[in-house]
């Protein structure tokens, strides 16, 4: 049979393996990935299994094992200036902290990422809205806006949830744009285009799924910002009350005892630092993961 | 004719994320002086990377075996300082892309000043003299002035050609042009051809040409080797290769070109296509690549690899079922 | 003669250059008409810079045109409000040159192909399904892709499904961008075959833009040429590749090598010299003047209008063919 009879034919060759698949392999390659991973899962963890884990209460005080040092009968990591049980301070404390971290994040990108794609993809006026959106937000420090909400309304953790968010807006606003704006000039969403697909989809099933691996990167390095942020916050006052623990405030009152009693203001301190670099090595690790070059 | 450049059984093995790759196997080229030999080959056949195999210009992890004689010495064994005193002076490189190739912090003359200054100890008015010399051999008008410009102020056949310049800034014996054209329109690329052509004649150099493009072949070879994963499959003088190829794969690229005359519309003078994809090869093979595509394979094919054996007066191919002299040639 | 599918007229299209290379008015496409019949497959060639993918962007509507009018089926979709347009839409489709980045990379074959019966409300599921089965054979891939990721199909196969996206809908016409410059020749073969199949069958009529002379050749009933902006010639094939009248369009069939090292070697062609000058600063009178070997004062002042050169239609824009019909007529 001669090749020019055959008809176009080609076989399928599965080239590569998919791309799917792989990626947990490729992940495990990377150490500190996965250790910032592990460091993740644990905080995660411990917010969530807080009760369970905790023996005593973070609330109640017992001023007959005031300030205890660490490696006291009972208190592994010591008591503080009211002797409440600072292990379990901190393990409940995780929650507030999370709380903040997590859904100021959130709800930063459920805002961001709309309007940046909007102003990415459509341009012209859209775009000028959105970048002096941005720009608004950008000219107040974002303590200012704490401080004012709380001013206002009275300190919380839902106004510093809401502080945080308006602050982390013009990043999220910024990449979500810069992905649309790169996105729409790729053959595939010009073909879409061409093909007389509706705008809606387009930026529901060509441009946001394409966009999800820098959106997850930023949310993993969002976090712990949002957490040096509000444990900030709470170190000023605002944000949870005493006596629910937050590592903040933790630190906060741990100010006039430094120099003799360390210990409460170093572990809270410690925990702080180490679920910023946890967080941080996972966004490391996933954009390295969905960076194609690195495939 | 002296050999100038003798490759013999090279073999090249890469490192990708998915394990090794055996970009070039057991391959033997020579060049002789003032000859210029094309590798041709698609995507994947491994001719760049011999190429760059010649100047040590691989990844550190590459393992290379073989040898490669230049001017009486293996150049895969000689120490790096006496290797950079080649590169450069006795072999120079052209790459594809002439939008990376140059430095785009440095003038031209800035650029072809360097190699002058550590090759050749030419500095200040002597290398000027002798970069704008260089520039009007390519040429490039008004070469005083555009020593002064800057790579992104010239365009892609300006650049492309200054690449040449630097190239020859030390008149060396071989000169390697890696898809020289590829990245430049036809009619930049009708120029860069009859200036290297010019020069070659002029100068007298070898040159080893890298391309997939048949055509730049065909206007510039004396010999031609065909590549496919990773081996040669094919050596000969240009015009026997042309008009009678006798490996099935050269065969196949020749009916492949949509070339002067072929309409769609004449039923004989349809394309032909060959089917399946270029293998990457990351084990030994004990068969020849090319026979899942081929139309003239048998079971031999399959289980033994096919040696260069010589088919005719200075014209070797590695096939165990070359084709026929009759039949054979590309469509006209 | 029936109603032209497509009908350009006058097109033009101005950008704004980024304010680093001046902020000036750029004219991408400066006075551009053309035709395409029914079932007519119509090559523009052109190399970079030249405006074609432009024509082609605007054709599309991807672009909205400067100036001019463009007819689809004798409604003028130039200014067409969306919603209005977008049923017309299914009738135009295009395939782009890039495999790697036309295709969603998280969307199966399946979703790509049925996306476009989705977008106009032609899927009921069992029939698109059906279809994109059928559509996806008749490209010439193996049902099997149907589940796969583009990540996972080779350039060949790519182009393939981005064909099946475009005809899944059975347009009436096609624009291919020059769907086969980025494939190895042996792929491109496969490719160029198989348009040429499914024109046959399915009657599309096709704008083919492409800067490879030989696949125009080879796939056009008609071609124009096309150099800053503007049509210098066209005609139909055996016109513009038989009796080129523009010194452009001569240079550039002289420009692309031939696989033919004795045709090669010893054919008469003149080399143009220089580039193709930028579009931010186009020479006065006609755009090519400072490269014709043919021209004179006129040409630089005054910019050439169309010449009828046969009553079929073959056309071409310079002073010196429209000086030799006058000498002709006034000789007759």
């Amino acid at each position: 049979m001669s090749i020019a009879t055959m008809p176009g034919t080609e076989p399928t060759v599965v080239l590569a393996q998919p791309s799917r698949q792989g990626w947990w392999r490729r992940f495990r390659r990377r150490p500190p990935a996965v250790i910032g991973l592990a460091g993740v899962v644990i905080v995660v963890l411990v917010a969530v299994f807080a009760p369970f884990l905790a023996h005593y209460s973070p609330i109640v005080s017992q001023f007959g094992h005031v300030l205890e040092g660490p490696f006291s009968p009972g208190h592994i990591l010591g008591t503080d200036e009211l002797g409440r049980d600072e292990l379990s301070r901190l393990i409940y404390g995780s929650q507030a902290t999370l709380e903040v971290g997590v859904l100021a994040t959130l709800l930063a990108m459920a805002v961001a990422i709309p309007i940046g794609i909007a102003a990415g993809y459509y341009r012209g006026a859209m775009d000028m809205i959105a970048m002096r959106i941005t720009d608004v937000v950008l000219a107040f420090p974002f303590l200012l806006i704490a401080v004012g909400l709380a001013a206002i309304f009275g300190p919380s953790l839902q106004n510093v949830i809401l502080a945080l968010g308006i602050a982390q807006l013009p990043g999220s606003v910024r990449i979500a744009r810069a992905e649309a704006m790169a996105l729409r000039e790729q053959d595939f969403v010009q073909a879409a285009i061409v093909t007389g697909v509706k705008d809606r989809v387009i930026l529901f099933r060509h441009l946001f799924p394409n966009m999800l691996s820098p959106l997850l990167v930023q949310a993993s390095v969002s976090i712990p910002a949002a957490i040096l942020g509000s444990a900030l916050l709470s170190y000023l006052g605002l944000g949870v009350q005493p006596p629910t623990p937050s590592w903040g405030n933790m630190l906060a009152s741990a100010q006039t005892y430094l120099y003799n009693d360390p210990w409460i203001a170093i572990f809270p301190g410690v925990a702080i630092f180490l679920t910023t670099l946890s967080f941080n090595l996972l966004g490391d690790g996933l954009r390295d993961l969905f960076d194609p070059s690195m495939r | 004719m002296a050999d100038l450049l003798a490759i013999q059984d090279l073999e090249v093995r890469l490192f990708d994320r998915s394990g090794v790759v055996l970009a070039v196997r057991d391959v033997s080229l020579t060049i002789g002086e003032g000859e210029v030999v094309a590798l041709v080959g698609e995507s994947g056949c491994g001719k760049s990377v011999t190429a760059l195999a010649v100047l040590r210009l691989l990844p550190t992890d590459a393992r290379i075996s073989g040898s490669v004689n230049f001017a009486g010495r293996d150049l895969l064994k000689l120490p790096l300082k006496d290797l950079r005193a080649v590169r450069g002076r006795d072999i120079a490189m052209v790459f594809q892309e002439p939008m990376t190739s140059l430095n785009p912090s440095f003038t031209i003359g800035n650029q072809i000043g360097e190699v002058l200054r550590l090759h050749r100890g030419l500095r200040g008015k002597a290398a000027r003299d002798r970069a704008a010399e260089l520039l009007s051999l390519v040429r490039i008008g008004a070469p005083e002035e555009r020593l002064r410009s800057f790579p992104h102020q010239l365009s892609g056949g300006m650049r492309q050609r200054a690449m040449i310049a630097m190239a020859l800034a030390c008149d060396p014996k071989l000169l390697i042009l890696d898809e020289p054209t590829t990245a430049l329109d036809v009619t930049t690329q009708a120029q860069i051809l009859d200036i290297v052509r010019d020069l070659q004649k002029r100068l007298g150099m070898s040159i080893l040409l890298i391309t997939h493009d048949l055509g730049v072949v065909a206007d510039l070879a004396d010999r031609v080797a065909v590549m496919y994963a990773g081996n040669k499959v094919e050596d000969a003088e240009v015009h026997r290769l042309f008009a009678a190829p006798r490996h099935p794969y050269t065969a196949g690229l020749l009916r492949a070109l949509p070339s002067r005359g072929r309409r769609a519309g004449d039923a004989q003078q349809r394309l032909v296509e060959i089917p399946g994809l270029v293998p990457v090869l990351r084990e030994p093979l004990h068969a020849c690549a090319f026979a899942p595509r081929c139309p003239r394979n048998t079971d031999r094919c399959a289980k033994e690899p096919p040696e260069l054996s010589p088919c005719e007066e200075g014209h070797t191919v590695a096939c165990f079922h070359p084709e026929p002299l009759a039949a054979a040639g590309p469509a006209r | 003669m029936s109603e032209p599918v497509l009908e350009v007229e006058n097109l033009r299209m101005e950008f704004r250059a980024p304010r680093s290379a001046g902020g000036k008015r750029v004219q991408a496409v400066r006075n551009v008409s053309l035709t395409v019949g029914e079932g007519e497959i119509l090559g523009l060639v052109g190399e970079t810079g030249s405006g074609k993918t432009t024509v082609g962007k605007c054709v599309v509507r991807l672009l909205h045109p400067t100036a001019g009018r463009i007819s689809f089926l004798g409604r003028d979709i130039t200014t067409m409000p969306a919603q209005t347009l977008r049923p017309i839409r299914s009738q135009i489709q295009m395939v782009f040159q890039d495999p790697y980045s036309s295709l969603d990379p998280r969307m199966t074959v399946q979703q790509i192909v049925q996306e476009p019966l989705a977008a106009h409300g032609r899927s009921s599921r069992q029939d698109a399904r059906a279809l994109v089965s059928r559509t996806v054979e008749r490209v010439g891939l193996s049902s099997h892709v149907l589940d796969r990721y583009p990540n996972e199909l080779s350039g060949g196969q790519r182009q393939r499904v981005g064909l099946a996206r475009a005809l899944v809908l059975e347009p009436r016409l096609l624009i291919a961008d020059e769907p086969v410059s980025a494939l190895d020749v042996s792929v491109r073969a496969g490719i160029l075959n198989l348009l040429v199949d499914l024109q046959r069958t399915m009657g599309f009529s096709c704008l083919f833009i492409t800067h490879d002379l030989s696949v125009a050749e080879f796939l056009c009933d008609r071609v124009a040429v096309m150099y800053l902006g503007e049509i210098v010639e066209v005609g139909t094939r055996d016109e513009v590749f038989g009796d080129a009248r523009h010194p452009y369009t001569r240079s550039l069939l002289g420009a692309a090598p031939l696989p033919d090292p004795l045709l090669q070697r010893t054919r008469e062609r003149v080399i143009m010299p220089g580039e193709p000058p930028s579009a931010l600063d186009p020479p006065s009178g006609c755009s090519l003047n400072p490269r014709c070997p043919l021209a004179d004062e006129r040409c630089s002042r005054e910019a050439p209008k169309s010449t009828r050169v046969s009553p079929s239609g073959h056309l071409a824009r310079c002073h010196r063919v429209e000086e030799q019909l006058d000498l002709e007529v006034s000789h007759a």
